[in-house]
């Protein structure tokens, strides 16, 4: 394949970068194999609970308050995304001659979608959905 | 000269097979470095903390300096007995540090670890040099807290499941703070490539942005889950939080993963915030090549070094003190810097 370098070419190395990040504690997890010793008791096996017996299951239903961080988190997480993308055209000179109230056109649109946010924001933590409990 | 015209013709002819043999090769050479690197930031970390807490630290195996401590330390780790608990869920137990190890490395392959000055240009040393390489990096970073989640979760701890749900809640508060002074800083280099947002840095970001700085700082040592945020392993309160249940050389390579990931967090806040690897050329030869090298090198070893004050000099902060301070101060400070990105970088450009 000869030619312009492709924007996937980039994206080759970060696949064996995966494979080398795996090798690396594979062959350490392999290696305990052939040289920890074994000697396995009931006791060894146990859940540490301070001494005693572990009493039921540790996979508890936490508080239904801690969801709501990820939930405002998602919303926000995805304001992030979006501006990344926005960066480009912010940055794109052809852009810049548009104005929208002696601002930038780019800016103008971006400021008003974190105001919607921000009032999100407030709402969120006025209705104590950001509170830990 | 004549080597380097051939290498870049041959990337130029051949572009997928020569990613190919940069991967191969960037990815032996920077598994090397990175995990050398960390050993050096353990070692460092506790030679440093017992200088401020006033007492040696290691000082035995390997001369005076203890050099050879942590050789000594993986040898025990490797020879102590393999435990799975029983009540655990096996196989996302035994994966958690293995995505630990595959998150480094992956942002290990999008960080630049310096330049060479050659021809009187900055060549830098990048394996994957891509557009939106600081938004993969700081995506690659968070990566960490999935691993933290499926070491806490699989372990069937109660100490554990507190500490991995607390990660979480303690990663997305920061997360979104994190990315808009990433943004910012775009903004103002007009690139998401770090090696250009490095190549832009005229003044320091640190200087024309300091509000997006402290910001970045804080989300950082946030998410590299060190003092004063380390709920997700407070030791006083739950054991040891998300990796209770791991010993050996299984808990071995979750902790050194999180050295692995202070180094390189450091790395990025130095590309981010400190010019990277600008400055003044050393002129004398061979010197001069690696400059921009050795100006790195330095850059980072500070900020290791005030990472290691930080947690020397502060108290942990309670939970909800931490998602307190993530959603209702930093949230609205970043965007305020996002705002004066904007406002300044149009004076820049």
């Amino acid at each position: 394949m000869a030619g312009e370098p492709m924007a996937v070419d980039y994206y080759i190395p970060l696949i064996i970068f995966l494979i080398m990040g795996a090798i690396v504690p594979i062959a350490a997890l392999a290696a305990i194999k052939i040289i920890a010793p074994n000697k396995r008791s009931r006791q060894k096996l146990s859940t540490y609970e301070g001494g005693l017996k572990p009493i039921r299951d540790a996979k508890i239903q936490y508080s239904v308050q801690y969801y709501l961080f990820a939930i405002v988190f998602v919303i926000f997480d995805v304001e992030v995304l979006f501006l990344y993308p926005w960066i480009y055209v912010y940055a794109n000179k052809a852009m810049q001659q548009f104005m929208v109230f002696g601002m930038n056109y780019a800016v103008f649109e971006m400021l008003l979608f974190i105001v919607v946010l921000l009032v999100g924001l407030i709402y969120a933590i006025k209705k104590e959905a950001l509170r830990w409990v | 000269m004549d080597l380097i015209q051939s290498i870049t013709d041959f990337a130029v002819q051949e572009p997928a097979i020569f990613a190919l043999i940069i991967g191969v090769v960037g990815a032996a050479v920077i598994a090397a470095v990175v995990n050398v690197g960390a050993m050096l930031v353990i070692w460092g970390e506790r030679k440093v903390l017992s200088d401020f807490c006033n007492r040696f630290g290691p000082n035995r195996v390997g001369g005076r300096w203890g050099i050879l401590q942590l050789g000594a330390d993986a040898i025990k780790l490797f020879t102590k007995e393999d435990i799975i608990p029983g009540d655990a869920d096996k196989g996302v137990y035994v994966w958690a540090p293995i995505v630990a190890s595959i998150a480094t490395m992956l942002v290990a392959a999008a960080i630049p670890f310096g330049a060479l000055h050659i021809g009187g240009k900055d060549v830098p040393l990048v394996v994957a040099n891509m557009d939106i390489s600081a938004f993969y990096v700081e995506a690659a970073l968070s990566l960490m807290a999935i691993a933290v989640f499926m070491a806490g979760y699989s372990s069937n701890n109660k100490y554990s499941v507190l500490g991995a749900f607390r990660g979480i809640a303690r990663m997305i508060a920061y997360e979104v703070p994190m990315g808009v002074c990433v943004i910012s800083v775009a903004v103002m280099a007009h690139s998401l490539n770090l090696v250009e947002i490095v190549q832009s840095q005229t003044l320091w970001y640190a200087f024309a942005q300091p509000l997006g700085f402290a910001i970045f700082v804080i989300a950082l040592i946030t998410d590299l889950g060190r003092i004063p945020f380390d709920q997700s392993e407070a030791e006083e309160e739950i054991i040891s939080g998300y990796n209770t249940e791991y010993s050996g050389i299984r808990w071995g390579l979750l902790y050194f993963q999180e050295y692995n990931n202070a180094l390189l967090g450091s790395i990025l806040l130095s590309l981010l915030f400190l010019g990277g690897w600008q400055g003044p050329i050393i002129p004398i030869p061979i010197l001069d090549i690696v400059s921009p090298l050795i100006w790195l090198f330095m850059k980072v070893v500070i900020v290791l070094w005030c990472l290691i004050w930080v947690r020397a000099s502060l108290f942990r902060l309670r939970i909800d003190q931490v998602t307190d301070l993530g959603w209702k101060w930093m949230l609205p400070l970043s965007i305020l810097n996002l705002g004066w990105a904007v406002l300044v970088g149009s004076y820049f450009a």
